[in-house]
């Protein structure tokens, strides 16, 4: 995993750990909020509309208060149809008066009563007419007692007023008020929209909701309109008349507040999010740059410890052999020729640990390897330093092909890193067996070996660099870690399992190479 | 539009209510400005030779709706049907009235330039009809502009209630002729907007002639004050430059005025007796073809009627002696020789000595369009004759 990675996840981690349980709240809370919010909505509409229908309520009564009173003032007068157009003149919304008795004629009579209802008015008795749209305002035929026995005060009365009134509504920029008759057929709009139905008598979407709310059915506060909007909505009935109020406010106006508070904490919560990660990330860079030299100048100084104490005894025994060479002795000549050779093989290994420390398994040079014959390869290899140390060294295959992919000379280092290993653990006339199987799913290759074993303290820091105690001057220590380094960049991983003098294994696994298959005419991958 | 249409020509029966279209259709020698001043029309150029004389110059480019060149024996024949002499002289016409009681420029407003071909009436405006019946008058542009009214069609809907419930379904874009409560019920529309257009009519209250002039210039005072407005209209449905300035309000003792009344003026009959206080009489209320032959047997004192007022001319049609509208016979040396000589500020001044009426209201044209057109604009003498230069947005 690369710095930049690593820095940012941790920022992430580090962010999301901080900001989003904040978030979390706050949109918990708004959520809260805006169901409150629908709430007191609703419940302003509803007080809206009842406000209007009492405003309503009061017109029409001091209407028809007025009309008593002018009926049984003027309507026994000689100069009464003089004194009633004064009074339209001064009232208008009065309409025409006129006084109306059983000799009237049909013609003159407000046009929405009957004529029960014009005798019954006739006799004494306030008659009204449901309210219906005259020409373009809605209206209603309405006859009170007259002073005039045997007479009828009658009017239409012009209802232009409270049309007015309901269109004066005004909820938020798109709230309106709707007023409906007993069918609920509309009497008023405020809604330019819907003011079509007015004139046309076409019912709305609201219609037999405000029919049924005379009855006493409850109108929903949540519906779509006549124009096929959803609206918050507050509803209030007038029984006496035969009205309903619906107050209506789109849904999206009457929670745009929570919904802006809601966008805004969204994106103020991406925002530090973001910030977090930013700042996170680029102080985490910091921090592992910071770390990454001090570990850098920690492993150059258990590096230069390792070198200097490797090559220091290399150099005692070159200093031994110069002295030696210094005498002359021709009998000490293949003495100094050996110890030059072992020490020459020695420097060489040294030098080819560090060469695999800077070789790096790259996934696009990987290729498949059949892990029996790769095993046989590593006991060629490590076949000579075997026998010079008197060890038996055995290949145990698995039964059948298996095969996996990778960088055949990083592995082989390690699988021989392991069996060199594996064979200094051994005493002379023991035996270090490369065993090949398949295990869970993938390939392991084990390394094992009857040796004095590795003391359980020392396995926990078995594969961290320069943790070797050999110290016998041909070590660095980088063995087992770079094994581990191997094995991890090829998707695999390294165990180890000892027990004081029960020998050591140490087991490769490695993915199984599921695209090849078992063939046998598939190719060695050995040279 | 409520009602039959009516046949759409370019003369004659001007209720109508397809004359609506008579500017798109038929065009006119000479056209008003916003200001009441004559300018050219069908006519290249205007000179004004005298107060009833006015010589002008064809426009050489125009054709009628059927092709043929508009020629100035069209001209000639055109305006003679609506009452205007004409001579040919030097290239031009010079134009004065038939009858010299009659203003030339209010005959020149009236009178359309036609041909008729194959028995139709074809004019040389920017339309052309398309069909006709009783309910639906079409029309196209003859030359199609983009992002202009191409295409018009008046709808005659049964009642003033179907029009305006179509109006606000969006099934019509404009409704004109509109009172002033009946607009509110478009307000707050999204669709549509109201327009405004300086009205050509004003309400007034007509004397009796064989009323002295001293009681006619009190009863002036009287009928002109804010208060008979009030009563007789809603507010701010009269314009503000209604009537003179208010007058007293006082009345004079003297014999009780009957008021003869009609149509829509029931309240403005009503205001005018509660003004005249105890000298208000009886009022009545006959239907509108009684009107014209009462007031012409002068069996009446006061009468509600509603006189053209604008242009400035058209008080030439109105009030001048023996003039085609002057009804109640209202005769005066002063707005006569005002008028003959196109002075019409003196002749409005000659009028105030000696009203004929009192002016109470005059009320907007109003109408309501759809919102897509940009620069809609009533008037200045026909209601919709700008409508050729509407645009739509796109």
């Amino acid at each position: 995993m690369t710095r930049q990675r690593i820095a940012l996840l941790l920022a992430a981690l580090v962010a999301a750990s901080g900001v989003l349980p904040l978030v979390l709240l706050a949109v918990l809370g708004l959520q809260i909020l805006r169901q409150r919010g629908e709430r007191s909505s609703q419940e302003a509409l509803q007080a809206i509309a009842e406000q209007a229908a009492a405003r309503i309520a009061t017109y029409i009564a001091q209407q028809r208060e007025m009309l008593r009173a002018v009926g049984m003032a003027v309507g026994n007068q000689a100069d009464a149809p003089r004194r009633l157009a004064d009074v339209s003149l001064d009232a208008p919304s009065l309409g025409k008066l006129r006084v109306v008795s059983v000799e009237t004629p049909r013609a003159a009579w407000p046009r929405a009563l009957e004529p029960d209802q014009i005798a019954t008015a006739v006799r004494g008795t306030e008659v009204a007419s449901e309210t219906y749209i005259a020409e373009l305002s809605p209206a209603m035929d309405v006859c009170v007692p007259s002073a005039r026995p045997g007479s009828a005060l009658c009017t239409t009365l012009d209802l232009l007023e409270l049309q007015r009134q309901v269109q004066r509504i005004r909820v938020g920029e798109k709230g309106y008020a709707l007023a409906f008759d007993r069918t609920g057929k509309l009497l008023a709009a405020g809604s330019g929209a819907m003011r079509a139905a007015v004139l046309s008598r076409d019912p709305v979407a609201e219609s037999p909701l405000a029919a049924a709310l005379l009855t006493g059915t409850p109108a929903p506060a949540r519906l779509r309109n006549g124009e096929g909007l959803d609206v918050l909505a507050g509803w209030a009935a007038l029984p006496a008349l035969g009205w309903t109020i619906a107050v209506e406010q789109p849904a999206e106006e009457a929670l745009r507040g929570a919904r802006t508070a809601l966008g805004l904490l969204a994106f103020g919560a991406a925002v530090t999010l973001f910030l977090s990660i930013s700042v996170g990330y680029l102080l985490v860079r910091r921090m592992l740059t910071a770390l990454e030299l001090e570990e850098r100048f920690r492993t150059a100084g258990k590096i230069a410890a390792g070198v200097t104490h490797d090559l220091g005894h290399r150099l005692t025994i070159l200093r031994q052999i110069e002295e030696l060479a210094a005498m002359n002795d021709p009998d000490y000549l293949p003495r100094i020729r050996e110890s030059l050779a072992s020490e020459v093989a020695t420097l060489r290994r040294f030098v080819t640990d560090f060469s695999d420390l800077t070789r790096e398994a790259k996934p696009q040079d990987f290729l498949p390897i059949e892990l029996n014959t790769f095993a046989d390869s590593v006991l060629a290899g490590a076949q000579g330093y075997a026998r010079e140390a008197n060890v038996a060294l055995e290949v145990q295959r698995a039964p059948s092909e298996l095969w996996v992919r990778g960088d055949r000379y990083l592995l082989e280092r390690a699988a021989l890193n392991l069996t060199r290993n594996a064979i200094e653990a051994s005493k002379p006339g023991s035996r270090v067996r490369l065993r090949v199987d398949r295990s869970d799913g993938g390939a392991v290759l084990a390394v094992e070996d009857q040796g004095a074993g590795i003391p359980p303290d020392r396995i926990a820091t078995l594969f961290e660099s320069f943790s070797s105690t050999k110290r016998s001057g041909v070590h660095l220590g980088m063995g087992l870690p770079n094994v581990r380094r191997i094995v991890a960049a090829h998707g695999g991983a390294i165990s180890v399992k000892s027990k004081p003098g029960a020998g050591t294994t140490f087991r490769l696994s490695l993915p199984v190479n599921g695209s090849q298959s078992s063939s046998p005419s598939a190719p060695a991958t050995m040279p | 539009m409520w009602g039959p249409l009516g046949e759409l020509a370019p003369m004659g029966d001007n209720e109508a209510l397809s004359s609506i279209a008579q500017p798109w259709v038929f065009e006119r020698l000479l056209n008003l400005d916003a200001t009441g001043q004559l300018k050219p029309g069908l006519a290249a150029r205007v000179e004004r030779l005298s107060g009833q004389r006015v010589r002008v110059e064809l426009r050489r480019d125009a054709t009628f709706s059927d092709g043929s060149s508009v020629t100035e024996e069209d001209v000639v024949r055109s305006l003679q049907a609506g009452g205007v002499q004409v001579i040919q002289s030097g290239g031009g016409l010079i134009v004065a009235p038939l009858d010299s009681r009659s203003p030339v420029d209010a005959l020149l407003l009236e009178a359309r330039i036609f041909r008729q071909s194959d028995g139709k009436f074809v004019g040389s405006g920017p339309f052309a009809v398309v069909s006709q019946t009783d309910m639906e008058l079409r029309l196209t542009r003859r030359i199609p502009q983009a992002g202009h009214v191409n295409e018009v069609r008046v709808i005659a809907y049964p009642t003033p209630r179907d029009a305006f419930a179509h109006t606000l379904k969006g099934d019509a874009n404009l409704i004109t002729d509109l009172e002033s409560r009946w607009v509110e019920f478009f307000r707050g529309v999204p669709s549509l907007q109201v327009i405004h257009g300086t009205g050509r009519t004003t309400d007034a209250i007509a004397f009796n002639v064989a009323l002295p002039r001293s009681e006619r210039v009190q009863l002036a005072r009287a009928l002109e004050s804010q208060r008979v407005r009030e009563l007789a209209y809603a507010s701010a449905e009269c314009a503000e430059s209604s009537g003179t300035p208010d007058g007293d309000g006082i009345v004079a003792a003297g014999p009780v005025l009957r008021v003869l009344s009609w149509g829509p003026f029931e309240r403005l009959a009503l205001a005018t007796r509660r003004a005249l206080s105890d000298r208000g009489g009886e009022i009545s209320h006959v239907p509108p073809q009684d009107i014209v032959p009462r007031m012409k047997g002068r069996n009446f004192d006061l009468v509600t009627v509603r006189p053209l007022r604008w242009p400035p001319s058209a008080m030439a049609l109105v009030w001048r002696t023996g003039a085609p509208h002057n009804f109640v016979g209202y005769s005066n040396p002063a707005v006569d020789r005002a008028i003959d000589e196109g002075d019409w500020p003196a002749a409005e001044s000659a009028l105030r000595e000696d009203p004929p009426a009192a002016f109470v209201c005059t009320r907007d044209h109003l109408a309501v369009v759809d919102v897509r057109i940009k620069n809609p604009v009533l008037g200045p003498y026909d209601v919709l004759e700008t409508l050729p230069e509407w645009e739509i947005a796109q």
